[in-house]
């Protein structure tokens, strides 16, 4: 059993998130200044400010020191100890006999072996994220407390670390609490999800469920959208907005009476259909070719990353099911149309 | 001048400053971590007292030791009894200047180390089990080591160069309390100028012995490499 009251007050943001959960995956989830980070230091001990009971893993964490509590912390920038090799980091508390061999199996399934005798200043983002999982894990924490622990992982090898992730939680019992703005590393290892805004948790459910619902209202469709480009107004239309992103790519957005030109616009990958060629005679304002460059397997589902063809540096997402990737015949270099409606492209 | 000579005055500059060295490390480094770390009132006056000897004339300095130590104060009449005899005039009081002279920068030092360690990674240690001791041994004091080391090496070749203190508790007594500076000193009043010229670029040697020692130990690859 898990769970956790947090109230604080700090100047121009109070804190009141309350979550309990059973599962063994749950996800924190909400964008950058919604109060993440502070939950998760107030979970580490880190915060004394913050009060409130705190329960994890079936352990009351009140009045003990973070030494005290166990939790494998891997935060966002991995904070590995610079001054130690790669193997001295990840050993660094793995005393026992158990969390040796937590480490070595964490060295093997993260594919560390390469890095061991490196220093950590030689390590790319995503390599110190992975070095940070097998370091926390070694510690043979009550669980694990992973800030945006995929971030950095590149897709390859994200398919790798997920399924490891997933068989700890579920084989090894090592419940995690991952924290991140990024619905894909929810949907990839969340069981349940808490939705953070402005410090109070709004939603609270499945992930898939709450990703759909949230598609009905805007703020939390736009903050889950793994599309995102910085744009500029290149005109008006009947009603919209046409938008041009960095890259080139012209947008036709719903304009709304009173708000101000959009800088930044969000597209949820659910909500962009690909096709074969091009179509006639659709509603859909934004149609436009690209290239498959990946396909990376989410649950049911798969995220296929795509190039423009216009321009190979803007890469957009978009998830489709297993039997679209069959009829579409999709694979890296297959060139195929997006298709975008105005209302599914939300200002930020 | 002999070489025997040289040696002697070589060998009692280095034992001098060596000493303070080694009796204000821990001190300084401990004044360092609290100026960095803790957050209280009387801080910046903590600072400022420490910096003192820094601003204040080396020889106002060696008065008011000298008057600390005098065996008119209960303080000078304690460590008479405790040494055998006043340690006025000896090397030792030659080694208390020095310490105190040299130990602003010893503190400034540490002080910049500590800045400078990343709390995150201090953080992350206490969250993987290790004790606040552990964290500050392990974590804390090798992340903050290029500070101290630049603290205690300046420090070093400050105690090396100090003379209007030291003068003053020690006096200037060849083979007993002549340092390098106050040799050099010496050496110029009597106008036997190349003398002084070979013991000032000794002094240059050994200055820039003990920072490039310190610049090696810190470039140098660690266990992270």
């Amino acid at each position: 059993m898990n769970r956790f009251d947090l109230k604080a007050s700090y100047p121009g943001f109070t804190l009141s998130a309350t979550a309990s959960w059973e599962v063994s995956c749950a996800a924190l989830f909400g964008a950058s200044g919604a109060g993440k980070s502070s939950i998760v230091e107030a979970l580490i001990g880190l915060r004394p400010e913050v009060q409130g009971p705190v329960r994890l893993a079936g352990v009351s964490m009140d009045g003990l020191a973070p030494s005290e509590r166990r939790l494998g912390w891997v935060p966002q920038e991995a904070a590995l100890f610079e001054h130690l090799s790669v193997r001295d980091n990840i050993f660094f508390t793995a005393a026992s006999e158990a969390g040796r061999r937590a480490a070595t199996e964490a060295i093997e399934a993260l594919e560390i072996e390469p890095l061991l005798g490196r220093s950590t200043r030689e390590l790319s983002g995503g390599e110190c994220s992975r070095v940070a999982i097998a370091r926390a894990l070694a510690s043979e924490p009550r669980m694990l407390l992973m800030d945006e622990p995929l971030a950095s992982i590149d897709r390859p090898l994200r398919s790798r670390v997920v399924p490891f992730l997933s068989r700890l939680a579920r084989e090894k019992a090592v419940p995690q609490l991952i924290v991140t703005h990024d619905p894909i590393e929810v949907l990839s290892l969340a069981e349940v999800v808490f939705v953070l805004e402005r410090g109070q948790i709004v939603q609270a459910g499945d992930p898939q469920e709450v990703f759909a619902s949230a598609a009905s209202f805007g703020s939390l469709s736009a903050l889950g959208a793994e599309n995102r480009f910085a744009v500029k107004v290149k005109g008006r239309g009947s009603g919209t907005w046409i938008v041009e992103t960095s890259g080139g790519q012209r947008l036709s957005m719903v304009r709304v009476k009173g708000f101000p030109e959009p800088k930044e616009v969000a597209i949820r990958s659910e909500d962009v259909i690909l096709m074969s060629s091009h179509p006639e005679g659709v509603s859909a304002q934004n149609v436009f070719s690209a290239t498959v460059q990946s396909l990376e397997p989410i649950g049911a589902q798969v995220l296929v990353s795509l190039a423009r063809s216009a321009a190979g540096d803007e890469t957009w997402r978009v998830k489709v099911t297993l039997a679209a990737v069959g009829s579409l015949e999709l694979a890296p270099g297959r060139q195929v149309v997006l298709l975008i409606k105005a209302h599914s492209v939300h200002a930020m | 001048m002999k070489l025997s000579e040289i040696a002697s005055i070589a060998g009692l500059s280095l034992q001098v400053s060596l000493l303070a060295t080694v009796l204000i490390a821990v001190p300084a480094i401990a004044v360092g971590y609290v100026l960095s770390r803790v957050r209280f009132r009387g801080r910046t006056l903590l600072r400022t007292f420490v910096s003192l000897p820094m601003v204040l004339p080396p020889v106002a300095v060696g008065f008011l030791l000298l008057t600390l130590f005098s065996k008119n104060t209960a303080l000078g009449e304690g460590l008479a009894v405790l040494l055998g005899g006043s340690f006025l005039l000896t090397w030792k009081a030659a080694v208390i200047a020095a310490s105190v002279m040299a130990f602003p920068l010893a503190v400034l030092g540490a002080e910049r180390g500590f800045d400078v360690v990343p709390l995150r990674q201090e953080q992350v240690a206490a969250s993987l089990g290790a004790t606040p001791v552990r964290v500050f041994r392990e974590i804390t004091l090798p992340l903050a080591r290029g500070g101290i080391l630049h603290g205690l090496a300046f420090a070093f070749v400050r105690a090396l160069g100090e003379f209007g203190a030291t003068v003053l508790v020690a006096g200037n007594v060849p083979g007993r309390t002549q340092t390098l500076s106050m040799a050099i000193f010496t050496r110029i009043e009597d106008f036997r100028d190349r003398e002084a010229m070979v013991l000032s670029l000794l002094a240059i040697v050994f200055a820039l012995a003990v920072t490039g020692a310190a610049e090696w130990v810190l470039r140098r690859p660690g266990r992270s490499a």
